[in-house]
């Protein structure tokens, strides 16, 4: 069993996990509030002794219970298990998400949604530099070279760069 | 089984009450399951080919289960009805589910620590997210 401290790499291990075994691997999640009041969370006050004297830290904390909100992959042909744990609200979207992202691959649907963005912006970036750098070299080469024939020389260079 | 698939949004009021009750109860868990639905489908690995699941010509449903994982009573005595019920979730019907899903989740589970908002420190959630974007 794996204990993941943060959420993505248990996105991309129970990605790959699910690429694998598609069939048996399930997602399990769970929404756990512990009650205070069970013998596990008291066993520490059964020691009088121990806290007799100085009542002041006797006194009991602010009982609210902590939820906690559980991410577990596991698949029982090869016995993989893959946890992420934590107890922040502000994760429960991101968490959530990263199911709806496991869930197409466990039905066999392409990688999406972020895919085409990732591509869009990759192309815009590379846009953006081969024109900088068109520029860049125009820049360089107008002022060395001052004779009519150079813009085209420059041309005839960009087109073997690229 | 026995209750048979419940329709989508069935299952996110019956959901919703579960969380509900279970906040109101002040103990307690909420299960959720998801796996490939693969009950009556050609693409089960087998021992001849044990890599058919890997590339079905058509995408599944999915299958989601919810339970308050009270099976037993405390003196292991097998509940007679415990809270159980699933739906299931058409490939094309994914990301509404799931962004319904997401709302529920995020509306009923109320024990969850706030995010700490009197004492901002340096966010460091907002320079990962970067990073993501960037690469």
């Amino acid at each position: 069993m794996v204990n993941f401290d943060t959420l993505e790499e248990w996105q991309t291990q129970t990605s790959l996990l699910l690429q694998a075994r598609p069939t048996t691997t399930r997602i399990s999640t769970k929404y756990n509030i512990p009650n205070l009041e069970a013998p596990r969370y008291n066993a520490a006050k059964k020691r009088k002794r121990d806290t007799e004297g100085k009542d002041g830290d006797a006194a009991p904390a602010p009982a609210v219970p902590r939820g906690t909100f559980t991410l577990k992959t596991f698949d029982p042909v090869s016995g993989a298990t893959l946890k992420f744990k934590t107890d922040k609200s502000a994760d429960v979207g991101r968490m959530v998400a990263g199911l709806g992202r496991a869930g197409r691959v466990m039905a066999a649907l392409p990688e999406k949604a972020e895919a085409p963005d990732v591509a869009m912006e990759d192309a815009a970036t590379t846009t953006g530099m081969t024109l900088a750098e068109a520029s860049k070299d125009t820049s360089h080469t107008a002022p060395t070279e001052s004779k009519p024939a150079a813009p085209a020389a420059a041309k005839k260079k960009k087109k073997g760069k690229k | 089984m026995a209750s048979g698939h419940i329709s989508n949004g069935e299952f996110f009021t019956q959901l919703a009450s579960l969380i509900e009750k279970t906040q109101k109860k002040g103990h307690g868990s909420v299960h959720l399951t998801q796996k490939r639905l693969s009950y009556e489908t050609t693409a089960a690995p087998s021992k001849d080919d044990p890599l058919a699941d890997l590339n079905p010509a058509a995408p599944l449903p999915i299958l989601v289960r919810v339970s308050d994982g009270n099976t037993q009573s405390q003196d292991r005595v097998k509940n007679k009805d415990p809270v159980k019920f699933a739906t299931v979730v058409q490939a094309d019907e994914l990301e509404t589910f799931f962004a319904r899903y997401a709302e529920v989740c995020k509306v009923g589970m109320q024990s969850l620590r706030k995010r700490d908002r009197s004492k901002r420190k340096k966010t460091k959630k907002g320079g990962a997210k970067g990073a993501e974007a960037k690469g």
